[in-house]
């Protein structure tokens, strides 16, 4: 697991009154929100006149992200076969392949996931810190997870795009960052246009692009856009935060609020693609469980011995399952947290 | 895209590629006090070229190790540091990383970044008083989003900014601007007929590249000069009083965006006095 940043200031005794006050039923977040409430956030999209898509996003603590995402037209190798890029006389260096090169076995959606490609670049860590890779592949992961996304990137037979994402984590990582180098990556993509090809394009043909940025068509379309004939409701899965204390749930948790949590979990969540899912119930892509912050502070241990009243003792143990349970289920039902982010999101593009 | 700039001489078309007077500022916008986590932080637009600063400090000598903490607590002066990087997505082609060490073209934009890093962190240890805080560094941080030339330019201006909102006392504002020659237009045969030009886009071919920032005083301090190509000496000076005037239209615009900045800070400050 990533090593959470910043050890928290607060005392042992102002450790226990959080805790305390967090798992009372109601419980009382230490800024008056809602369990499930998201602090505020600033969002813009289209900020870069070079990339195809971008975004920038704060958050109420003060972190910041911009993702930049770029498109180049790639030659596809033999579509369905097993291609080594290398020897079809493409001079794009391979760098997510690591040699396993998969291809889709089902011939409709076709592309290869290496055709993305996410880096994370944060300041004052290596490229190749721990921390930094989890979090791109991380990223990653979840982007290629629906299967869709690459079949998108297929220009013809011949031709493809190769999407870079580049995330920029422009301020000190303050909490986690994972929740907002996610939902920053989400609103680039959905502001990603790619240019449209002209009409009457070859299954074999080079690619010739209509020149007209208006014409361009988005990467994810709409799910109200009649530009295309199947309007697809398929987005960029986000990754949410949840903590949990007691028996209670919160969302967007403050550095505060992570510092006392028992058990700390990332869901990634994606709206279904599929059509037998009910609607409106989102799908779940991945769970990573997080260490808290409190079993890595040298205060666990000292609290621990002490045991004495007033002061916080972190919990030992896992999380139990029902909590679990209840964790991802506000997360992807209907209705539910995961619903009204993408819906909020949608509304800054 | 770049047309061909070689035949486009000032005496005949008066414009430039993109409409403007050989000494015309391309759009200049800024805003301070960005980013709440930061405790100075600015981004400024030249034209296209789009810079995010932030500025932490002036703070305790950081990490380093046991020596390079020995030498901050020796320190009578401040340090100032500057990291520039350059994102990926900033260009018209993307940059490859060097993934995994050494790969790409990466050594080109090290150097220039290295080169960027040296002359900001000069700049301002000269401008900033660092006598002030003793023991202590001031990191500069310029994220570079979109880059259409005067990167160099930019990254001071928005330095300049981000330290003001920091609280970081300094001589003068730091204000730069790039100033360059229009190719001499050979086909005329006026042989010597090559008028500077003020702030240079990226990527306008055959233009002779100069760059001046001025400082201190009235505006009038060169604190910074840097020449990217080789000049003739008696084209010098008029490219660095063209570079000096553009200057000081920069600091007049970076001056507004403070003062209306102030205005702001205090107009709150009232506002929270009242009630």
């Amino acid at each position: 697991m990533p090593p959470t940043p910043l050890p928290t200031l607060l005392s042992s005794s102002e450790l226990s009154y959080l805790h305390t006050s967090l798992s009372l039923s109601p419980p009382i977040r230490p800024d008056a929100r809602s369990p499930t409430s998201f602090r505020p956030l600033v969002a813009e999209t289209d900020l870069l006149p070079t990339a195809n898509g971008s975004a920038r996003l704060c958050f109420a603590d003060g972190t910041e992200a911009i993702v930049g995402v770029k498109a180049e037209v790639e030659r596809t190798g033999v579509v369905g076969k097993k291609v080594d890029l290398r020897d079809s006389g493409v001079e794009e260096d391979i760098e997510m392949g690591d040699g396993d090169d998969k291809t889709v076995g089902s011939g409709k959606v076709g592309g290869e996931d290496r055709w993305l490609e996410v880096t994370v670049d944060i300041p004052g860590q290596r490229d190749d810190d721990a921390m930094v890779v989890f979090l791109g592949q991380m990223i990653f992961e979840g982007l290629v997870a629906d299967g869709e996304f690459r079949g998108r990137l297929v220009v013809n037979e011949r031709w493809h795009w190769r999407v870079f994402v580049d995330i920029l984590l422009l301020s000190a990582p303050l909490t986690y960052p994972l929740p907002l180098l996610s939902l920053t990556t989400h609103l680039a993509l959905l502001s990603t246009h790619l240019p449209a090809p002209v009409a009457g394009l070859g299954k074999d043909d080079d690619p010739l692009f209509n020149d007209d940025w208006d014409a361009a068509f988005p990467l994810y379309p709409s799910a109200y856009s009649k530009s295309r004939a199947k309007a697809s409701i398929a987005r960029p899965p986000i990754t949410l935060l949840v903590i949990s204390v007691g028996d209670n749930i919160f969302f967007d948790p403050s550095h505060a609020e992570l510092a006392v949590a028992d058990a700390v979990i990332a869901v990634t969540i994606a709206s279904s693609t599929s059509e037998n899912r009910n609607d409106g119930e989102l799908s779940l892509l991945a769970i990573r469980t997080i260490d808290p912050p409190s079993r890595l502070s040298s205060l666990a241990a000292e609290v621990g011995q002490a045991g004495e009243d007033g002061a916080w003792k972190p919990k030992k143990g896992g999380m139990s399952r029902s909590v679990l349970r209840k964790m991802v289920g506000m997360c992807v039902e209907k209705g539910g947290v995961g619903q009204e982010v993408l819906g909020g999101l949608e509304g800054f593009t | 895209m770049p047309l061909d700039t070689s035949t486009y001489h000032l005496s005949h078309a008066l414009l430039r590629l993109d409409g403007r007077r050989w000494n015309e500022l391309r759009r200049l916008h800024a805003q301070i006090s960005t980013q709440a986590s930061a405790d100075g932080s600015s981004y400024l637009e030249m034209g296209n070229t789009k810079v995010i600063c932030t500025v932490s400090g002036p703070g305790e000598v950081r990490g380093g190790g046991g020596g390079g903490r020995k030498e901050g607590l020796e320190r009578e002066n401040a340090i100032v540091n500057a990291e520039v990087s350059i994102a990926g997505f900033s260009g018209v082609e993307r940059r490859k990383k060097g993934i995994g060490g050494g790969g790409g073209g990466g050594k080109g934009d090290r150097r220039t970044m290295e080169k960027i890093q040296n002359v900001i962190a000069a700049a301002f240890t000269d401008i900033v008083f660092t006598h002030l805080y003793p023991h202590s560094t001031i990191v500069i941080t310029v994220h570079i989003l979109s880059s259409d030339g005067s990167i160099l330019a930019a990254s001071l201006n928005a330095a300049t900014l981000a330290l003001i909102d920091a609280g970081v006392p300094m001589k003068d504002y730091v204000v730069a601007c790039t100033s360059g020659l229009t190719p001499p237009a050979a086909d005329i045969g006026e042989g010597d007929a090559s008028d500077p030009l003020l702030d240079l886009r990226g990527g306008g071919g055959g233009e002779l590249r100069f760059w001046g920032g001025g400082g201190g005083g009235g505006g009038e301090r060169v604190c910074v000069c840097v020449m990217e190509s080789r000049v003739r000496v008696e084209r010098v000076e008029g490219m660095l009083a063209v570079g000096v005037d553009g200057c000081k239209q920069v600091r007049e615009i970076l001056d507004g965006v403070v003062r209306a900045q102030g205005r702001r800070v205090v107009g709150s400050v009232v506002r929270q006095g009242g009630r």
